[in-house]
């Protein structure tokens, strides 16, 4: 028997809304007791028992990354390995990567490619249409069998109306939700059909007008997410938007709530940390899509998150290289790599007291495993022991120089927080060295 | 040519100090520095043609043309030769893309050959940005994609200068394909730096969002864009900018935005027309209007044109210079 105990811990479960410093023991894979007060000398007598002084730190169950763009399936294990040592010990990758995830049978090689007891646990979107226009229904029933969490087309909108009813309509039919990617390409300049010369670039408003770039409206949100709430209510989907960025999105979104429609949303870090005002100098780094949003939207992105209307948020990790960013921002890449900084960035609203850390741990733990039905780790006796330890006062900078991916559009912001550990079923898949140091009593 | 010419005799004979060794853009440029380019320009313009001003001989200037142009290509040339440094000119139109090169590799490949100066043109907006922040030269914007064209704004602005002698209090108004013009954009800037009143005349479909934030008043109707304007500058409908929905045919255009007779009579009885090149007759001026000297400085335009870049030229090299002794 192996026992792993955290001593004095601040212990967090969102579930429960519980946030109390406690002792949590940990016999193998499972937590055996979370307690005011702790019996170790019945412990210490066992063989093997590791006791960290958990003073200051905190412990919460492992994170859920629920929108990450592979790019390569070729970058699978990599992925897996910086996210476990961000905390993240499950990810959800999206449909559109090289080879596309369209069919069972690839879902099925990701998920036994992927498969690791010690490594987070990778869940696929599968893509919701066969081909590029976004015309014909991909096999939803035996993807689904085969492990699909939802249905999606990656950073492309399903732009077409029926197609969208009859998606919407399957979908709901083999309870999975459909997830949006919400832009009217037409009004963005982004339709197949347009010229280069008319492509939407950033945010249209005054930064566009001065840097001559072509804007996308805000509009072009919100237009399409409406027409998305009128075939959802229609077909009873389960239907969910990625990243949203504007006020109006948000608005509609919410009374859509409120009219009971099973509607869920998520943001990532770049729309309530990020304005459109970055992109002055034209740094590249900002290009993202949806693409930087105003200051007024970024305050609504914050009341969305903070009255619940957003129910998660996403690193949306698209990690680009340097060479398709070190370009003129016309021709430059779009995303940027966020799976590295969706914790402490997350955190920034607790530090900025927006809103409390067990509600920052739900939105990137609890709250997506629920949009999307998977089982979530939680902090609760005999329940699996996949973990992660935090100093939530931990200060540091973000340099791109210390992260894998590229680019960072957060390169040289302060931030606090920083993962000390990271368990999956007992494991210590990643241990700081700050944490070693914090070993009270090893036998 | 015409009396204000004479009596516009500058006394500035040196370099001005910039507060950067690129012009990348107008905006954020001091107005000293302007004026100072302006005079440097308008004492280059004076000069007898023969006479010696080749005291860059020596420095190198490439001029990088990622785009077509011939006027403004022809006009840095003569500008850098009229100051005594070699010029090579590179057109790149599509060239290095084809190859598969990267922008920054074609970039560094020029600037491992130790040019002094960079004039670059590129399709893409903040493309000369990206130059400056990875070469050791210094750049010249000679235009890049919506963005700003600044040595086209300082040659307009020495053409206003020595017809009507001065910028600041003038009614000037920019008509035409706003949203997908630089030279606007340089215009807007550099006529606000310097005190004008400055009104964009465009249909809604050319006039960028939030363009009053720029300092302009946007006019949808140009007998009220025009009246009373001191200068009336037109631009070019960037058909290969556009996708067919912005503007219904030539001929409506010139009909509600095309300058005629008629709409010029709403404007300041001495108003002077300006348009940076290359025109389509019928479709933004009346022909006539065009060819008419006593209105018309298209043409002073592009005779300005190698003053100012002279001015700029030179300029630059003072500035990069100063700073490396530094």
């Amino acid at each position: 028997m192996a026992y792993t105990i955290f001593k004095s811990i601040n212990v967090l479960n969102p579930r429960t809304n519980f946030d109390e410093k406690s002792n949590v023991v940990i016999e193998n894979n499972k937590i055996i007791s979370i307690s005011k007060k702790i019996n170790l000398e019945t412990l210490t007598n066992q063989k093997s028992v590791t006791i960290y002084d958990g003073n200051g730190l905190t412990i919460s169950p492992g994170l859920m990354d629920m929108r990450v763009n592979l790019g390569k399936t070729e970058n699978l294990k990599l992925t897996q390995k910086v996210a476990l040592e961000n905390g993240i010990t499950s990810i959800v990758i999206l449909p559109n990567q090289t080879p596309k995830l369209n069919n069972p049978s690839i879902i099925d090689h990701i998920y036994k490619q992927s498969e690791n007891t010690i490594l987070p646990k990778v869940n696929v979107y599968g893509a919701a249409t066969k081909d590029d226009a976004g015309l014909e229904m991909s096999e939803l029933g035996l993807m689904s069998e085969m492990g699909a969490v939802g249905f999606t087309n990656g950073n492309k909108s399903i732009k077409n109306s029926l197609v969208m009813r009859r998606l919407m309509s399957y979908a709901k039919m083999i309870n999975r939700p459909i997830i949006q990617h919400a832009e009217d390409q037409d009004l963005s300049g982004l339709n197949q059909a347009s010229t280069t010369s008319i492509r939407g670039e950033m945010n249209e408003g005054e930064i566009s007008t001065r840097l001559g770039l072509i804007g996308i409206p805000s509009c072009a949100e919100v237009i399409m997410i409406e027409r998305d709430i009128r075939l959802a209510e229609l077909t009873g989907v389960h239907y969910h938007v990625a990243h949203v960025s504007t006020r109006e999105a948000i608005d509609v979104i919410r009374q859509a709530k409120k009219k009971g429609l099973n509607i869920t949303c998520d943001t990532a870090p770049p729309y309530f940390l990020l304005n459109e005002n970055v992109l002055l100098n034209y740094d590249t780094s900002f290009k993202i899509s949806p693409p930087l949003r105003t200051e007024d939207d970024r305050m609504a992105v914050i009341e969305g998150i903070q009255d619940g209307t957003i129910d998660a948020i996403a690193s949306d990790h698209r990690a680009r290289s340097k060479d398709t960013k070190v370009q003129p921002f016309s021709a430059a890449s779009i995303g940027a790599a966020g799976i590295e900084t969706l914790f402490s960035l997350t955190l920034e609203l607790v530090h900025k007291k927006l809103i409390n850390l067990n509600k920052a741990i739900s939105l990137i733990s609890l709250n997506p495993s629920k949009i999307l039905k998977i089982k979530e780790p939680t902090l609760e006796l005999h329940e699996d022991a996949t973990f992660i330890i935090f100093d939530d006062k931990f200060k540091s900078t973000i340099n791109q120089k210390d992260l894998m991916f590229s680019p960072t559009p957060f390169e040289g912001r302060s931030i606090k927080g920083h993962i000390l550990a990271t368990f999956i079923r007992g494991n210590p898949s990643h241990l700081n060295n700050l944490l070693r140091k914090r070993v009270l009593n090893e036998f | 040519m015409n009396k204000i010419f004479k009596n516009h005799k500058s006394t500035s004979s040196s370099p001005v100090n910039l507060l950067s060794s690129h012009l990348l853009a107008i905006e954020g440029m001091q107005k000293y520095e302007i004026e100072g380019l302006l005079d440097r320009a308008n004492y280059f313009a004076n000069l007898d043609r023969h006479s010696d001003t080749k005291k860059l001989s020596g420095y190198v200037v490439l001029n990088v043309f990622f785009e077509n142009s011939t006027r403004t290509r022809v006009s840095f040339e003569l500008a850098a030769r009229r100051l005594g440094a070699e010029v090579i000119n590179i057109s790149l139109i599509n060239s290095s893309i084809k190859k598969g090169e990267s922008l920054l590799d074609t970039a560094s490949t020029l600037n491992a050959m130790r040019p002094d100066l960079l004039i670059v043109r590129h399709p893409h907006s903040g493309a000369p940005h990206l130059f400056a922040d990875y070469l050791n030269c210094s750049i010249i914007n000679a235009g890049d994609g919506r963005h700003e064209h600044p040595t086209q704004a300082l040659l307009d602005a020495l053409t206003i200068k020595r017809r009507i002698g001065h910028l600041e209090g003038l009614k000037i108004s920019i008509c035409g394909d706003i949203a997908n013009s630089r030279v606007a954009r340089s215009n807007i800037h550099l006529l606000n730096i310097m005190g004008a009143e400055v009104r964009c005349v465009a249909p809604s479909t050319l006039m960028p969002l939030n363009l009053e934030k720029l300092g302009v008043k946007c006019f949808y109707n140009m007998e009220e864009g025009i009246r009373d304007a001191d200068v009336v500058m037109l631009l070019r409908l960037q058909n290969e900018r556009m996708s067919g929905t912005e503007n219904p045919s030539e001929r409506e255009y010139f009909k509600f935005f095309g300058l005629d007779e008629t709409k010029l009579s709403l404007a300041n009885s001495n108003a002077v027309i300006m348009h940076p090149g290359p025109m389509n007759r019928g479709v933004e001026i009346a022909s006539a209007l065009a060819d008419d000297t006593n209105r018309s400085l298209i043409k002073t335009q592009v005779e300005m044109g190698v003053a100012v870049r002279m001015s700029i030229i030179e300029s630059l090299i003072h500035t990069k210079t100063k700073s490396l002794e530094k």
